[in-house]
């Protein structure tokens, strides 16, 4: 029998994502990734889980459901903490308790990450495979990628950083609107992950207290481009708690220094063409803003 | 000094006693509308209700003149210990002049050697010997409540009544003797009230500890219950809370074996609690859980997920009522009567309830 083994395209996919499906080809075990995010997921989601998570969790659930009838097996990592002790969104943590309720036990393979990658891979790789030498050496072919473009700031063009999560931004459901309207207006856009690694896992400040692993990243980018660019756009989700209170101080700041911040609230229900217009507004006001 | 901290419940009552007995004037302007109304307005509309109610709460308390204020704190993984970072700066930003202490609560050495005595100017003794006081007194607390939850269930006259008598009773407590009489008083008018008293149903009560504690945040729903002739179980008061913090609470572990199966990693907050609880509730066999939480809380609503699957295994109904600013105490009634309508017509059935 084939063992198939399904992956969300969800959540944590949109950070270790390559890194998995890299594994698995190397280790030889046939893998199904779900798709791309589309309307009947959504649809699934949104059915099937609580009417107050935040639409990323929506979307997972909806991808778990998908998957329910085409795997053998699903690989769900649970983040314990990504690294430092620092941890990830409740909702994250509780991502196991939610597919508990659509799969039995023994289908799914979630092992910790507990501040290390290979762990979880190294023991997910002897449960398909009996052969510890083939997962370890399935585990140190993995390509990494270590192409980082260099960030530049010229007062040429009109600069806007992007404050949100990867699993909100990468998702096309989602996020890619907001990254193709500034582009459209002529923006440079800076993200969170164009930052090395030592300015997102910096220990200042506010920051040094905050205890959720990603929004210390997205607070410290925050900092770091507080001076460098002209304008903000803070994109989260409806019900996203960490979000609401970082957020809210990101903003406060800001507004100290007279940078204009723009925040934007998604849920299921936001249209597209809500979103441009928000972000055209924006734009516009920065442009007379900078004319003057 | 005239000090004051969010408004949590009966057992307000020992925190209080705690600041006095260190030297301070304690201020606690009472929970209502206007409470509500004032922490909304300043707050971020994202955040869960606790912190609405607490702001609100911290704004009356600087109205009356109040020049320290406590809060506890402890960043985790919930919200909740993140509340006074965002809370000083818009009390700040309001133009109030005050000190704010947040007061850690996963650091007790901290709390004893350090902070308060060097707040209060006190040696660490007296801090210790306070803190046992406030320790016995929400021990009495929490037997005022479990008393006054029986007769409510049996005689909701008389149990307005006994309120009264009694917190009055408490507040003037002020040795360990008078509170370990009060005590068995308590416990023997409760043993004598369950002797006498038929109880038609047994709710149990799960949920965010903030608003099984303060009774304006949860619309006065054990009242209500009460009203309707039902006893209402709760396991979460801030004796329990203490003595979990200061990890000698041997009942939690109990709780934590048995909320494992479902929960595999604890989301933070008191999720565990509450899936813990909810089990041990359906095997001492009440008719229903009612869980209740703050509108968006994150913990809890992953806890929805576990209740869904316990209701299913134990036969156990469970009603969630998330609750925000907007609640009306009417729609809430009519869940809760529609819920014990189904609870009556099990019972009459005599569909057989789970039992261990």
């Amino acid at each position: 029998m084939k063992r198939k083994i399904g992956i969300i395209r969800a959540l944590l996919y949109y950070r270790y994502g390559e890194l998995f499906v890299n594994f698995f080809k190397n280790l030889g075990v046939s893998y199904l990734l779900s798709p791309k995010t589309n309307k009947e997921i959504v649809d699934l989601g949104v059915k099937h889980s609580s009417s107050e998570v935040c639409l990323p969790l929506k979307v997972a659930v909806g991808h778990l459901l998908y998957l329910k009838n085409k795997v053998n097996y699903l690989f769900l990592p649970q983040v314990v903490y990504p690294y430092e002790k620092l941890y990830p969104c409740p909702k994250m943590l509780g991502l196991k308790t939610i597919a508990l309720a659509f799969y039995p036990k023994k289908k799914l393979i979630s092992f910790k990450i507990k501040g290390n990658i290979f762990f979880p891979l190294f023991l997910t790789g002897l449960k398909l495979k009996k052969d510890p030498f083939r997962v370890i050496l399935a585990y140190l072919r993995i390509k990494r990628k270590k192409e980082r473009k260099e960030i530049s700031f010229d007062n040429k063009h009109l600069k806007v950083a992007i404050i949100s999560h990867f699993y909100n931004l990468y998702d096309e459901a989602i996020g890619s609107v907001v990254l193709e309207t500034f582009k459209k207006e002529g923006f440079v856009v800076y993200l969170k992950e164009d930052l090395e690694k030592e300015i997102l896992r910096k220990k200042d400040g506010f920051s040094k207290k905050i205890k959720w692993a990603f929004e210390r990243e997205l607070y410290n980018a925050f900092k770091y481009y507080l001076e460098r660019v002209d304008g903000f756009c803070f994109f989260y989700s409806f019900a996203c708690g960490p979000d609401s209170l970082i957020g809210e101080m990101m903003e406060r700041e800001a507004k100290e220094k007279g940078v204009p911040f723009l925040k934007i609230v998604f849920d299921e229900h936001t249209g597209r063409e809500g979103i441009v217009t928000r972000i055209e507004a924006f734009c516009e006001m920065i442009k007379q803003k900078k004319n003057l | 000094m005239k000090a004051a901290f969010p408004f949590i419940g009966y057992d307000s009552l020992a925190l209080k006693d705690f600041l006095t007995l260190l030297g301070a004037e304690v201020c606690l302007p009472p929970l209502t509308k206007k409470t509500l109304e004032l922490g909304v307005k300043y707050s971020p509309e994202m955040v869960c209700l606790p912190f609405k109610i607490t702001l609100g709460n911290f704004i009356e308390a600087l109205e009356n003149g109040v020049d320290t204020l406590f809060m506890a704190a402890g960043a985790r993984k919930c919200r909740f210990g993140y509340y006074h970072y965002l809370q000083e700066k818009i009390l700040k930003e309001l133009g109030y002049h005050f000190r704010f202490y947040p007061v850690s609560q996963y650091s007790p050495y901290e709390f004893f050697f350090e902070k308060m005595p060097q707040i209060f100017n006190v040696s660490p003794l007296k801090v210790l010997r306070a803190f046992y006081f406030m320790v016995k007194k929400s021990k009495t607390c929490e037997n005022f409540k479990n008393c006054l939850r029986v007769i409510r269930a049996i005689d909701y006259k008389e149990s307005i009544r006994f309120e009264k008598k009694y917190l009055k009773k408490i507040e003037a407590a002020k040795k360990i003797k008078a509170l370990n009489i009060l005590n068995k008083e308590l416990k023997t008018k409760r043993k004598k009230f369950l002797k006498e008293g038929e109880i038609k149903l047994k709710i149990g009560l799960v949920g965010e500890i903030y608003f099984l504690l303060e009774d304006f945040a949860n619309q006065e729903i054990e009242k209500e219950l009460g009203k309707l002739g039902v006893l209402v179980l709760s396991k979460r008061s801030l004796y329990r809370r203490l003595k979990h913090l200061l990890k000698i609470e041997i009942d939690f572990l109990k709780i934590y074996y048995y909320a494992k199966k479902y929960l595999p990693l604890s989301p933070g907050g008191e999720a565990m609690n509450t899936v813990g609880e909810a089990i041990e509730f359906a095997k001492n066999g009440v008719d229903g859980v009612i869980h209740i939480f703050p509108f968006t809380c994150m913990p809890e609503n992953i806890v929805l997920h576990s209740l869904e699957k316990i209701s299913e295994e134990y036969n156990l109904p469970i009603l969630s009522l998330s609750f925000d600013e907007h609640t009306s105490k009417t729609g809430l009634l009519t869940r809760i009567e529609a819920f014990l309508e189904l609870l009556k017509r099990r019972k009459r059935n005599g569909i057989c309830l789970y039992r261990h």
